[in-house]
This record gives structure tokens, sequence and C-alpha cells, in this order.
């Protein structure tokens, strides 16, 4: 037993004689090779090299986005709160016209202006309007290209995973090198590259799931591609998008919380305030807003979602 | 690959030597300007491949397809769209309607992917499926509708379009047996004013048979037999065919006329027979009588004789074909 125990113990033992080659080690033994550190300190270089170019090309490309966000935050917050909530009220009932997603949508903007969230709350619905509409704008014909081509949809694939898997913050840390902090659009890119995902997929997913019998039918009445596309794919395509959009928007609204770590305002600054500061009260509060906000959201995309299935119906 | 599809390799040793598929070879088909060409076959016989090189949803690897003189195969794809507008149009299986447009729109499709008025379409759509007996059903949608009705509209689609050749596509085949027969009635029914030229695909006998002014049958990718089926019926080209149509009620299905002798032109006193009358009628107004003759007229006109025994003797398949064996 004891003879076990130590061919045991001498096996750890070999292996800690024989330590894995990784750069730090092999630095170690030849001063020419470099440590993980000089690696990550060679990257962060390569990014100081390649900003000023890289920033030369995207600033004034993605300054709509920043203008589009300021001129949103301000016009939400200088309508006066009737109107607000007059307007939001009206845009409920027109996507899901159910009444009853209607009256939970004022009850819940009244309850966020009673407790003086209000401002906060317009500004975060600000945000994520203007970045669920230029996700949609994007996402949806690149869905589109991806499902033409299976080439496309095996390159994009893997980008996409990584997008939707790069722990959120992550994202921040590039673009803070790239763009001054106090510009809107900073925060906008992160959260459109994080919420464009679900709608670029389930738009891709959608037309390539229509029924193919119904395609058929198209070509044999000598439909183009483009009659095709919007006669037949995207109609019958349509609850799918509706889907990824909807996913889209829950995406936006967790990302903008992260996002008021670098200025987004809105609610998620309470919260960010609640956790610097320690005030449990303030960031729970803010939190709740937050869910407040996606029932919200949800609700309403979801019951447009369902007012589309409805047409789209099976046959039976 | 296609050589040796040309050579005559079976389509069975081909599939094991060379893990290619032999979908059709060597068709030969005539498809006669205002006529029902049935083709029929069995699952994998190759009819809907068939179908589908007519308009080119599927190319065949070689040969021509011939359409009022023109090689399709030689058209490039604008010309192809042109073709598949205004030529041919459609009848699907599984009735393919656009499920999120109305009745009266899915009607009038042909027609507005021609880019033609609204308004007019809709009036045509409208005119069609009154026509087929949907008059009022414009403005639903197809989930709405019975499969019966929806494959109505699929039928009014395709008239709709107005073109000469109509491809139907196993059409009545997911439709039950009562309402599938009524779909036939209404098919040589409107057959009769139309006279479109029709390419009908089934696999069922008795839909071949009551339909098909020309019909062929496929198998294994090749075409066994074709001709006018009461000839098919009576002549079995070979064991298989003639294995086929044993289950055939032939005295529903043969005509008088197909059964007579053509002789005895003047007038012999038999009672008078319309030569489109099928057998069933014949045995019926002879009584059972086995030494009975009728008259055959067509058009008013006499045109032949029917013989009991030679009824009697069309109704057992190897008699039909070998009348000496009596």
């Amino acid at each position: 037993m004891n003879d076990l125990l130590a061919k045991a113990g001498g096996g750890t033992d070999q292996t800690e004689a024989l330590p894995f080659p990784s750069l730090d080690v092999l630095h170690k033994a030849c001063g020419a090779i470099p440590r993980t550190r000089d690696m990550t300190a060679a990257l962060e270089r390569f990014f100081l090299d390649v900003k000023d170019p890289v920033k030369f090309v995207l600033d004034p490309l993605t300054q709509p986005l920043s203008w589009a966000l300021r001129n949103a935050i301000d016009v939400m917050q200088s309508l006066p709160w009737w109107a607000a909530i007059l307007i939001l009220v009206a845009v409920a009932q027109f996507a899901g016209r159910r009444v009853g997603v209607t009256v939970f949508v004022l009850a819940s903007f009244l309850v966020l202006a009673f407790i003086d969230h209000f401002g906060y709350a317009m500004q975060t619905l600000a945000i994520i309007l203007v970045c669920t509409v230029i996700c949609v704008l994007f996402g949806v014909p690149i869905g589109i290209a991806m499902s033409r081509s299976d080439r496309m949809e095996r390159w994009l694939t893997p980008f996409l995973d990584m997008l939707q898997t790069l722990p959120t913050f992550v994202y921040l840390i590039p673009l803070i090198f790239l763009f001054s902090i106090t510009e809107p659009k900073l925060y906008g890119i992160a959260i459109i590259l994080y919420a464009i995902v679900p709608s670029i997929r389930l738009t891709n997913l959608g037309i390539r799931l229509v029924d193919r019998d119904v395609l058929e039918a198209a070509d044999a009445f000598g439909m183009t591609s483009r009659q095709k596309l919007y006669r037949v794919e995207l109609p019958l395509a349509l609850p799918n998008i509706m889907a990824g959009i909807n996913q889209t928007i829950m995406l936006s609204l967790s990302m903008v919380v992260i996002a008021s770590l670098v200025s987004a305002p809105g609610l998620g600054t309470l919260v960010l305030r609640g956790i610097n500061k320690l005030e449990l009260g303030v960031g729970l509060v803010a939190g709740l807003g937050i869910v407040l906000l996606a029932v919200i959201l949800d609700r309403v995309s979801r019951a447009a979602l369902q007012r589309v299935n409805k047409m789209h119906q099976p046959r039976a | 690959m296609v050589a040796r599809a040309k050579a005559g390799m079976h389509k069975k040793d081909m599939l094991k030597d060379h893990g290619h598929v032999l979908g059709l070879r060597d068709i030969n088909v005539e498809i006669k300007k205002g006529e029902i060409t049935v083709i029929m076959g069995l699952s994998g016989s190759g009819k809907s491949t068939l179908i589908r090189h007519l308009n080119r949803l599927i190319d065949p690897t070689a040969g021509e397809v011939i359409v009022n003189g023109t090689d399709i195969m030689k058209l490039d794809r604008a010309q192809l769209l042109q073709l598949r507008r205004t030529q041919m149009s459609m009848v699907f299986q599984k009735f393919a309607l656009l499920p999120h447009e109305t009745v009266l729109k899915n009607t009038g499709m042909a027609c507005s992917v021609r880019g033609e008025d609204r308004v007019k379409t809709d009036e045509t759509a409208r005119k069609w499926l009154a026509r087929i007996g949907l008059a009022g059903a414009e403005q639903m949608y197809p989930h709405q509708l019975s499969g019966g009705m929806q494959q109505r509209v699929g039928l009014a689609r395709a008239l709709t379009s107005n073109s000469e050749l109509m491809l139907m596509d196993e059409a009545y085949s997911a439709l039950d047996p009562l309402i599938r027969s009524s779909m036939q009635d209404l098919l040589l029914e409107l057959q009769k004013d139309l006279q479109k030229t029709v390419v009908f695909i089934t696999h069922d006998l008795d839909e071949a048979l009551k339909l098909a002014d020309h019909l062929v049958i496929l198998k294994d990718g090749e075409i066994v037999q074709q001709g006018e089926p009461q000839n098919i019926l009576l002549n079995p080209a070979d064991p298989y065919i003639e294995d086929f149509v044993s289950d055939i009620n032939r005295a529903r299905v043969l005509r008088v006329r197909s059964v007579m002798e053509t002789t005895g032109t003047d007038d012999d006193g038999y009672e008078v027979l319309e030569g489109d009358e099928n057998l069933e009628q014949a045995i019926l107004r002879s009584g059972g009588a086995a030494d009975k003759a009728f008259a055959v007229h067509s058009e008013g006109k006499r045109v032949g004789t029917l013989r009991m025994t030679d009824v009697l003797k069309a109704l057992v398949p190897s008699a039909a074909r070998n009348p000496t064996a009596f």
C-alpha cells in the first residue's frame, strides 16, 4: 500500500519536475522567447498603432450614430410627461392591439413617473429605440444575404457566436481606445454589436425555413428573385424575423445597463451608483425599473409577433 | 454517366456501381395541344421529375424539351421566366398557396407576377373563382379553407394565368376520394370548354384512366407503354402493365367503341348504343343475355357493332389480349 502511495506521489512529483512548456517557462531558458505579458503588451501596442487609421475611417462612419442617440435622448426628455406617456401607450396599442398589454404599459409608466424614475427610463428607452432600429436596418439584410449563400453562413456563424459569447465588458475595451468616452456612439456600437446577432440569425433561419413547395410554385409562375423575396420569403419568414427583433430589443436592454460604465445615461447609471456607493435601495429600485421596462418591451413586441403569427397560421 | 445511361444501363446497376440515380431515360412523349396527357407511375418512377423538366424547375442532364417548336433548354434566364409566366401554369400536390395572401390575391398571382393591372387581375380572378365554385371565398385566407377548396384555388390560380399549358403534379393525390372524384369531374368539365393542354401526373390508375386522352406509363425512369388508355387496357405491352391493370373495374373503364367490330354499317335492326358509353351500360342494356348485339352510334352515325361475347371477353384481361384463348 505504501509502495502504491509512494508511486502515486512520485507521479505528481514527476509532473512538477517537467513543467508545461509555456511562454514564461521557455523565457527562463532562453531570453529571446517572449513572456506571456510581452504578448499581451504587443497586442496592446498593435492596437494603439492601428488605432489612428481605424479611427480615421470609423469616426465619420459612426458619427450619425452619435447624432441619432443624442437627439433621441434629447427628444424623449424634452417631451412633457403626459405627451410621452400618451405616445408610448399609443405605440403599444398600435403594435400589439391588445388592451391588457396597453393598460399594463400605461400603469408601468405611471409607476415609474410616480417614483421619479421616468426621465431615466426615457433615456434608456431612447437608446434602445435607436439601437434596435439600426440592428434591424443592418441585421435583416445581412440575414437575407446569409440565407442566400451557404458559404457566407459558414463564415459568419462563428463570428456571430463570438459576438454573443464574448463577455459584455470585453466589447467596451477596444471601443474605449477608439472613441472618446463622452461620445454616445461608444456605447451605441457596443449595444448594436451585441444585440444585432438574433436579428441576423433569425432572418437567416426564417428565410431558410420557407416552405419549399411555395417557393417552387413561385418559380413555376416565373417570379424573379426580387419578387420571390418580397412576396414569398420575407412575408413567410416574418414570424421568425419578429422573434429576432424581440430578442434584439431584450439584448439591447441588458447591454444598456453595462454600457452605463461608459457614460450611457438612463436607469443603468442608477444601478452603477448603487454598486459604486453601496446604495442598496437606489440600485434595487433602478434594477426593478429595468425589469419593468423589459417586461413592457417584451410584452408589446410579443403581442405584435402573435398578431403576425395569427395571420400566418399554418394550414389546419 | 450520360453515355452509360444512353447505352441502356439499368437504374439499379447504375446506383449500385456508380452511386448515381438515374432519373429518366429515353423519354419521348408528344403532348398534343388541347388534350389531357396523363403520366402515370409508382413512386420513384420519375414522373415528378419529368413534369419539372417541362418548365425547367429541374434541368435535365441531356436532351431537348420542345414547346411550340422552341427548345426550352436553350432559353436564357429572362426567356425562361417569360415562358413560365405566359405559357405555363402549374398545380401542386401540396397546393403551395401563399398563406399570407387572400384567396383572391393567390388566384391572381400569375397576373400580378406579370405586372398586370390590379383591378383587371382581381376581376379575372373573381371570374375564375366563381367558375370553379368558390365565389364568396375571395377574402378568406388559405388556412381557412379545406384541402379540396385550397386545391380549387390552386386550379383557379393556374386558370387565371391564362396559359395554354397546364402542368398538374399529383394535383389530387392529397385529397380524399370523394373530393378527388369531384375535382376530376371539374377538370373534365372545364376541359370541354377550354381545351387546355394538360399534363397530369398521378400514381392512381383509376384517375389516369378517367382523365387521360393520352396515357404514358413510367417505370424506373423509362416509358413502358404509351397510347390511348383503352388501347393500353386491351393490349398491355408487357406483364408489368398487365399486372397493373388487372385490378381495374374494366366494365366501367372500357368503352363500347373500343370493343366493337367496325363492321355492319347498314341498319340491321339492333338496339342503338352510344360509342362513348362503357361496357357496364352495355351489360345493363343487354339484360345479361350473352348472345345479344348492339348497333353502335357516334354523333348520330352508325360506326360499328357490339357483340356481347366480345364484351365478356374484354372483361378478362388475358382473354382481351389473346382472343383465341377461348
